[in-house]
């Protein structure tokens, strides 16, 4: 039944698409920004080149190495991942950037254990559920164990505090259980109680009601809460149709808060327009409708839903990063993946992009 | 029900995946509704905040004379505008603010209550007011430096000069044909300021951000001031309509001076009609009568189809031209004439007889050759071709016309570059204004040499053209009254009707009065053309012009420092050398010896 299938080389050149696209967009967005602050129009590109090198040899490693080998190491990864998101709040290793402890430095290294986690979760909800299809339906062994291990996550990772990054994570994981057949009363019964949850979590913090009140209706106040957003209209709207040429958006220049991360999408769409933001959303898609053709293709259900999560992470993220940028969801910092500046998510992305791709490598026809 | 299980998993991944086309649908349809139909909005809203901070950067350049005396600068006044979030006690601040600053203090009052985190005081505050309310040290109130353009002379040059807008763009004269080099280009930079207009970052230049360049022209400031006070007195002496006066150097094409009259204020242009801002020189065109002799007598005699001596009847100042009704006069009778005397007392009958010498498209080469209906290329904006019909479309009596200057029309700096041909040996230069172009630390950018744009006639031909010009302004020529003593000047006279307006025919009481001439003769220095518009009473350009012509020459002869020769010549009359440098010294103590 199972047979060897081709490299998807498709996916493979996407992938290679989006990185590139991206190494070219943020020097675009950050030289300027990264002379003035840090001396070195290049330091952004430059460190952001040599993750994408180390990135790629994760995702060639991975794509080589049968994923079935990952399942035996799920349980240690998913320790790992939990362990990591502890660390952050180690005084010696964790760092506070900006009010958030979202960050872990090692050896001068620093990374963000919360990407490394997600995957860590999707691999162990993948096992999981996989290991427990015949009892899926029951509370006991379908539901409580796997909404537990994603509740540890999202409290550590609401600690942080990254809302964002947390309701992210309930998503992927609540629709990895709902694919796998959990019972939909069950994953209600979460939504009702997430829902109240996160008002009150929102009301908790006065920048919260902030974002979401600056979403509700940003030109009240755009000198200040609503100047970002109303940047990042601004420069969707200079852009036009064809864009007002690579390098040449000014919005960047420190008209947009973080151009090379949280808001690379503007900078794209006021450099290439309307043209460009439609290739880099083709891009996302062509990478969704592969991973899920993977998914369905998978030779066993631990692939098939390891597809399904992996697809789900690059997926969503790409949906919210525009979304936010182009004003449908309130602000809040989400990076674009492959294109937005980030050693982590960057590596991260890759590693999940290698796993896909040996799947993919052993579907089945 | 294994495989239906597998089933359902797989219907629920297609859910997934609908779910992420629907998602992405949206993404494209918000973004197509950015970026094209909010574009158009959204672009005018950035552009806006973009060109309010742009207007706050701009400085442009000097523009200085030949010899680097200031003619247009850029200067800078403080405006004053108030935080209101910033002040605690508007009260106080606005009885304080209305004392120094004039104002009315309620109107203030009201403004520094607003909720608002930017409101106006008081734009463009003196110095001495900025100074005081800067002392007051009131927290909330700023200042803003804008840019100002001054024209320190006023009325001096300011044809030439043109003038800049409010937002520092040249708008007219070499402020728009050299806005390029005189602008402050912002570039990058300028994006690199937040809402209020304050640099966040100044840093980075990437090379698209310079400082204005400075200009300097070829004008002399003196020589331009003799040029327009001698208009003004002949102005106002005949009642003219306007007049223009051009003093260029022959031998380069240099515009040592360029004015119309009557002249306007470039620091409050916004007070005049265009009508008065327009640099008439160069962009209005008139038939220039018998000045255009002396081309018809060159072209004549390069062909060899005329000598300075050959006789022609003037039909004694009636003359019907043959197989036409028309009737050519003189104003004075003349029977025979050499050719030299047709131009020194400047018979029109005379000057057809020797257009007859020359056959129609070789008369046509000529004109062509001396640049008319072609633009100088001069370095100023709006010139105009002039116009000359091509010898095709001549009707019978047009070229006879022509020969005396009718039936073609020319602009004032196209008759004094072909004149000057006759002046620099028989070459045409190209007129031009701005001599170098230099930035802050002044050093060159970009120079401009003198360019030769062609040779017109031999040199042998402007030799004798030269002294046939020489005698119009003798004792009994029509030019006497530019007759300058201790300086040999060549010269023509025009007096031209004017064509009535809309319709065929000549005005009875409309005349354009010229002169044009150059001096000295044996190695000239300076050409220079007067032309005054509808004098009233007197209308003859050899009693109008000429003295200004007269007037221009000799006071810029000293400022050039160029002694009459024939004084120095006749070394027993000291006394005449003394009287001239009496005059240098601005003094005009007659000699006692």
């Amino acid at each position: 039944m199972k047979r060897k299938g081709t490299y998807d080389y498709t996916l493979f050149f996407t992938i290679l698409s989006l990185l590139g696209i991206g190494l070219v967009m943020v020097y675009s967005s950050s030289s300027v920004m990264a002379l003035k602050r840090f001396d070195d129009s290049y330091l952004f590109i430059k460190k952001q080149a040599l993750f994408s090198l180390i990135g790629i040899a994760f995702m060639v490693i991975y794509s080589l190495t049968p994923y079935q080998y990952l399942r035996k190491l799920s349980l240690p990864v998913l320790i790992l991942g939990l362990m990591s998101l502890l660390m952050v709040w180690m005084p010696s290793i964790g760092t506070e950037i900006r009010g958030s402890s979202r960050w872990i430095k090692i050896f001068n290294l620093s990374f963000q254990p919360s990407e490394f986690a997600k995957l860590a979760l999707i691999l162990f909800l993948a096992h999981s559920l996989a290991k427990n299809h015949q009892n899926i339906k029951t509370f006991t062994m379908g539901f409580f164990p796997h909404f537990i291990i994603t509740l540890f996550f999202i409290l550590l990772i609401l600690k942080e505090p990254d809302l964002g990054t947390s309701l992210n994570i309930l998503v992927i994981s609540l629709t990895m259980m709902f694919v796998a057949g959990v019972r939909v009363r069950y994953l209600l019964g979460v939504f009702s109680l997430a829902i109240p949850l996160t008002v009150f979590l929102i009301m908790g913090e006065q920048y919260r009601i902030r974002r979401i009140l600056t979403f509700l209706n940003p030109w009240e106040d755009p000198l200040g809460r609503g100047f970002h957003i109303i940047h990042s209209f601004l420069a969707m709207g200079s852009g036009g149709w064809c864009g007002v040429g690579l390098g040449d958006g000014r919005q960047k220049l420190f008209y947009l808060p973080e151009p090379h991360t949280d808001f690379i999408l503007s900078v794209i769409g006021e450099e290439f327009g309307l043209v460009g933001v439609i290739i880099i959303i083709s891009l996302f898609l062509i990478l969704i409708v592969k991973g899920i053709g993977i998914a369905l293709r998978a030779p066993d259900l631990f692939g098939s839903y390891l597809a399904l999560g992996i697809t789900l992470l690059i997926g969503l993220q790409a949906f919210i990063h525009a979304g936010v940028v182009m004003g449908l969801m309130p602000t809040k910092g989400l990076t674009l993946p492959f294109i937005s500046y980030g050693g982590s998510s960057l590596i991260s992305g890759l590693v999940s992009m290698g796993i896909l791709l040996n799947i993919s490598y052993q579907r089945r026809t | 029900m294994n495989t239906n299980a597998k089933k359902w998993i797989r219907f629920r991944i297609y859910m997934v995946l609908i779910c992420f086309l629907l998602f992405f649908t949206a993404l494209a349809v918000r973004a197509f509704q950015l970026q094209v139909l909010k574009g158009e909005y959204l672009r005018t809203l950035a552009e806006k905040e973009y060109t309010g901070i742009i207007r706050l950067a701009q400085d442009r350049g000097v523009i200085y004379d030949r010899h680097k005396e200031i003619l247009a600068i850029s200067s800078y006044a403080y405006s004053i505008f108030a935080d209101p979030t910033q002040i605690t006690d508007p009260y106080s601040v606005a009885c304080k603010l209305s004392a120094i600053l004039k104002l009315n203090n309620r109107k203030l009052l009201n403004n520094l209550k607003k909720k608002r985190s930017f409101v106006w005081v008081k734009r463009q505050v003196t110095d001495g007011e900025a100074e005081e309310v800067r002392r007051l040290r009131i927290k909330g109130i700023h200042f803003l430096r804008e840019n100002r353009r001054y024209y320190p002379d006023v009325y001096l040059a300011c044809h030439l000069l043109g003038f800049a807008g409010v937002d520092a763009q040249g708008l007219e004269g070499l402020e728009l044909s050299y806005d390029k080099y005189l602008k402050t280009k912002t570039g990058y930079s300028t994006a690199m300021r937040d809402a209020l207009g304050r640099r966040i970052y100044s840093k980075i230049d990437f090379g698209g951000s310079r400082q204005g360049y400075d200009l300097i022209l070829t004008i002399d400031k003196r020589i331009q001031h003799i040029t327009e006070m001698g208009l003004k007195k002949v102005s106002q002496n005949t009642q003219a309509k306007g007049a223009m006066a051009i003093v260029m150097n022959p031998k380069t094409g240099e515009i040592l001076a360029m004015a119309n009259y009557p002249p306007f204020n470039p620091n409050t242009f916004l007070r005049y009609p265009p009508s008065v801002r327009r640099n008439r020189i160069i962009t209005d065109t008139f038939e220039p009568g018998s000045t255009f002799k002396v081309f018809l007598i060159a072209g004549a005699l390069e062909e060899g189809t005329v000598k300075p001596n050959h006789m022609f009847f003037c039909e004694n100042g009636n003359y019907r031209i043959k197989g036409t009704s028309a009737i050519i006069k003189d104003v004075h009778q003349h029977g025979w004439l050499s050719a030299s005397d047709i131009i020194k007392f400047s018979s029109n009958i005379g000057a057809v007889k020797i257009g007859q010498t020359l056959n129609s498209s070789c008369l046509f080469r000529y004109i062509k050759a001396f640049g008319f209906g072609e633009k100088t290329g001069i370095d100023l904006p709006g010139e105009v071709r002039g116009f000359i019909n091509p010898p095709i479309k001549w009707s019978k009596v047009d070229k006879h016309y022509i020969a005396f200057g009718y039936g073609i029309a020319t602009t004032a700096i196209q008759l004094l570059s072909a004149f000057s041909a006759i002046a620099n040996d028989g070459v045409l230069m190209r007129p031009f204004v701005v001599k170098e172009i230099i930035n802050k630390d002044g050093k060159t950018i970009k120079r401009f040499a003198p360019h030769v744009v062609r040779r017109v006639v031999s040199s042998k031909t402007a030799r004798e053209v030269t002294s046939i010009l020489e005698k119009v302004v003798e004792k009994d020529g029509t030019g006497r009254m530019a007759f300058l003593e201790g300086y040999r000047v060549a010269g023509k006279t025009g007096t031209a009707r004017k064509a009535k307006s809309g319709g065929k025919g000549y005005s009875k009481d409309k005349y354009v009065a010229s002169f044009m001439g150059f001096a000295p003769v044996e190695d000239p220095q300076i050409a220079v053309l007067v032309v005054v518009d509808e004098p009233k009473g007197v209308e003859y350009g050899g009693v109008v012009a000429a003295p200004v012509f007269k007037e221009i020459t000799q006071k810029t002869m000293v400022c050039l420092n160029i002694p009459p020769q024939r004084v120095l010549m006749a070394q027993g009359k000291p006394g005449v050398l003394r009287q001239w440098i009496s005059i240098i010294d601005g003094n005009g103590n007659k000699d006692d010896s």
